[in-house]
């Protein structure tokens, strides 16, 4: 937990979100906000919502109400261009991986850096190729096609391209979902050396206890659309609404 | 990335590869249109294109030296068709040349012929118009062919058992082997032109006294009076309608025998019997010439007797008179 | 009611559809513009696809010819044979053919490879990669199989009327140049140009339809599956309908 939270202003703040696929209504007025150097866990069962959540942070939904300021611009209003820049900064680690079948991982790796309009000569572009692939420990892998690895090592690939912008916010989506406990396990360690060494704040959705557990600086219970319980790990074992108990059974 | 250049590279050789070919299609089209190179334009007016196109073949002699680039109407009856044509025949096209519409083989495309005359005219320049032949009509045609087609194959099938029947027969080739039937022939032949020459002197003859006799105005009411003469007259009339009897007789065995002879050549048979026949046809023909000699001396003859009758030597005698007097 | 609601759905669809070329359209000409990926595309769509078009090109050109033959003897035209083969191959079975046989391996790897980037949220991740997904695949994709296709077509004319050649020459005999002459000769502007129009909107129809299988495919191999399977009869069925749009509209100016 950190102390210097609360004096600084939140890169990430949600009010009064709401979305709804027809009459299925997923969130209703839902506030959140993440800190600099902070881990959120947005825990929840499964259609709670939270894929929905991280992906209108990224600006791939819309939503129906409310605001989400990402350093302090507002997504729902931002043309395009803005909204690319805005996405230069925050680094979104698929579910799935995503991962482009048709490339290998070094073109995987270069595909949002000659993407996003930022000038990068030859040089500078294999530099932080090898770079992520480092911090990710892959490196040998530079030139295998996607296919060919194992699931832990697509999701560090994933990772390593998630990390080669630079990004300030990451968003984890089910990071350690279609794993087996210990690669799930090391993909976390992954996750916590990352934030020591680049400082950034990370937003993860998970029902992985584990994950929680080991990451999470801070926890965000989203039931029925809304934010329903909110605290430190050990603050919310504590809790005794059959709502957020179940979750840590 | 050398990776990359190579797959741009085979990507435009395939692209190239394609339009090249669609480049040629064209070209190749277009040459056998004349869209390309210099022409000119030639002009003629039909009554009927018969369903000409922009587009057809102008020919030639043969050649296909332009095609049509426009058809439009003067007027109710005149139609205009604009030819574009290679300008490597500017200098044999003469303004004399005719054009006439045709068909590409029976059921093919239409075509502007373009038929030159022997007479020497001045070259056909940009924008003349070239004479017309009045199209032919291939619906027409093809009715008259279509009768023509079926009397041919009567025809030919006559032909086709006679030639069999001629064929067959030995003796028929044994006659056109042999060069005396020749010889014949064309000796009968001879003859017959005399005889028909014989004829005609004869003829003419008959036809002199006849008219002498009409000329005779006063005379024939003398003539008919005496009966004795009447009798004599009576008798060459007689004499000279049984010459005429023995020349018709003669036609129309004449006649017979050329009918014979196309009998027989249709049937082929008979035909050595015929060279037979022949030199009894000239027989036939020289006997009858002989009577209608006769004949005609025997009317000779009356006649004689006639101009020293006393009845009627005071009128001869008048007449020679009359004769010298004119002379 | 089953009935009402699949005509329902099938209104649904093709308003769908339409939306999906409007979309396109309006992305087409605004920047950015993915040419690298275009050229890729028209590597992978055209040039991959000669050798299977080729082939079928050449048989069918060759086939034609010895089906013909004993019909042609029978009316006596057997000098002919260039000339209906090669009219028959150059206005229609060339460019349909060609159409149905890029719709079946292009249409269903397109819906394919679209589908599953779509399920496996690869669309996503290049939005948030700074890319327009649309232009990126959809735009480039639907280019390079309009662009593609003609020109395949075009080779494919080319191949069919050689195996014709080999065709005439396996019981008859004629020259290369004669067989060339008289196919020019025979055939026109008219026979060529709207047949190679008409290649541009069978192209069209066929990336656009894989893209708009593959874009909206559901969630799920299966999925997948779907949309790979129905771009190629939907796009199959468009080219038949496409081209009978063609002869009409051919005929209705007078080209044909």
């Amino acid at each position: 937990m950190k102390l210097e939270e609360n004096i600084t202003l939140p890169v990430i703040a949600i009010n009064n979100l709401s979305k709804s696929f027809g009459s299925n209504i997923v969130l209703k007025d839902f506030n959140l906000n993440l800190y600099k150097k902070q881990n959120l866990v947005v825990l929840g069962k499964s259609g709670s919502g939270k894929s929905v959540l991280i992906k209108c942070i990224i600006g791939l939904l819309k939503p129906d109400k409310g605001s989400i300021e990402v350093f302090d611009k507002n997504l729902p209003d931002l043309n395009d261009l803005e909204l690319d820049k805005i996405r230069a900064k925050v680094g979104f680690l698929f579910q799935s991986n995503a991962l482009y079948d048709s490339m290998t991982v070094r073109e995987n790796l270069e595909f949002p850096l000659r993407r996003h309009w930022i000038k990068h000569n030859q040089g500078e572009v294999e530099q932080l190729v090898t770079e992520a692939l480092n911090d990710v420990g892959l490196l040998h892998t530079i030139e295998m096609m996607p296919s060919e690895l194992s699931g832990g090592m697509r999701k560090r690939i994933a990772l390593a391209r998630t990390l080669i912008l630079k990004p300030d916010i990451i968003l984890y989506d089910e990071p350690t979902t279609g794993l087996d406990p210990i690669t799930g396990k090391e993909i976390i360690k992954l996750m916590i050396d990352i934030k020591k060494k680049y400082g950034t704040a990370a937003l993860i959705i998970s029902h992985d206890m584990n994950c929680v557990k080991m990451a999470a600086d801070k926890i965000v219970i989203l039931y029925e659309g809304k934010c329903y319980a909110e605290g430190t790990y050990n603050e919310l074992t504590e809790n005794n609404d059959p709502n957020v108990k179940q979750f840590f059974e | 990335m050398k990776d990359k250049t190579l797959n741009n590279f085979k990507l435009g050789i395939f692209v190239l590869a394609g339009l090249l070919f669609l480049i040629v299609l064209l070209y190749m089209i277009g040459k056998n249109r004349n869209m390309f190179g210099f022409n000119y334009v030639i002009k003629a007016r039909f009554e009927n294109v018969q369903g000409l196109k922009t587009g057809n073949n102008v020919r030639f002699a043969g050649i296909d030296i332009g095609t049509v680039s426009n058809i439009s109407m003067i007027n109710d009856t005149i139609m205009e068709v604009e030819m574009s044509i290679d300008h490597k025949v500017k200098n044999i096209i003469r303004t004399n040349a005719i054009a006439s519409i045709g068909t590409d083989g029976l059921v093919g495309n239409k075509v502007v012929n373009i038929i030159s005359l022997k007479k020497s005219a001045p070259l056909a320049k940009n924008n003349d118009i070239l004479n017309t032949k009045k199209p032919i009509d291939t619906d027409e045609m093809l009715r008259t062919f279509y009768k023509t087609n079926n009397d041919i194959s009567i025809i030919a099938q006559q032909l086709k058992i006679t030639m069999a029947k001629i064929n067959d027969s030995n003796k028929l080739w044994e006659v056109i082997n042999n060069k005396d039937f020749a010889n014949n022939l064309k000796s009968s032949a001879n003859q017959i032109k005399n005889a028909s020459s014989h004829l005609n002197e004869l003829t003419t003859q008959a036809n002199n006294i006849v008219k002498e006799v009409n000329e005779g105005k006063g005379t024939l009411g003398l003539i008919l009076k005496d009966t004795a003469f009447s009798k004599s007259i009576s008798n060459s009339m007689k004499s000279i309608n049984n010459i005429a009897i023995k020349a018709n007789e003669l036609s129309v065995q004449l006649k017979e025998i050329m009918e014979e002879i196309n009998h027989d050549i249709k049937n082929g048979d008979g035909i050595a019997n015929k060279i037979l026949k022949d030199s009894q046809i000239v027989n036939k023909i020289n006997n009858a010439l002989t009577n209608i000699e006769n004949g005609t001396n025997g009317f000779n003859q009356n006649m004689e007797a006639l101009k020293h009758n006393f009845l009627f030597r005071g009128y001869f005698k008048k007449l020679e008179k009359q004769n010298a007097k004119k002379q | 009611m089953s009935q009402a609601i699949l005509l329902k759905s099938f209104f649904e669809e093709t308003g769908k559809t339409f939306r999906f070329i409007l979309r396109f359209l309006l992305q087409w000409f605004k920047p950015r513009y993915e040419v690298a990926e275009f050229f890729r595309q028209c590597y992978v769509i055209g040039y991959k696809s000669l050798p299977l078009i080729g082939l079928t090109g050449f048989i069918m050109g060759l086939v034609l010819t010895m089906q013909l033959r004993p019909t042609m003897i029978e009316y006596g035209v057997e000098s002919q044979i260039p000339i209906i083969v090669a009219i028959s191959i150059v206005r229609e079975i060339g460019p349909v053919i060609t159409a149905l046989i890029f719709a079946g391996k292009i249409g269903s790897s397109i819906g394919a490879e679209l589908g599953s980037m779509k399920v496996t949220e690869q669309i996503d991740a290049m939005e948030v990669s700074g890319t327009n997904p649309f232009k990126y695949l959809v735009v480039s994709r639907v280019m390079a199989t309009t662009l593609m296709l003609p020109i395949l077509a075009l080779l494919s004319d080319a191949i069919s009327l050689y195996g014709a050649y080999l065709g005439v020459n396996i019981k008859g005999d004629t020259s290369f140049t004669l067989f060339w002459t008289q196919i020019f000769d025979s055939l026109s502007f008219n026979d060529v140009l709207p047949a190679f129009i008409k290649t541009y909107f069978f192209g069209f129809a066929v990336g656009i339809i894989g893209c708009y299988k593959g874009y909206n495919s559901n969630k799920g191999t299966e999925g997948v599956g779907k949309s790979a399977n129905s771009a190629v009869v939907l796009s199959s069925i468009l080219i038949f309908i496409l081209d009978l749009l063609a002869v009409q509209i051919t005929d209705l100016l007078g080209f044909n």
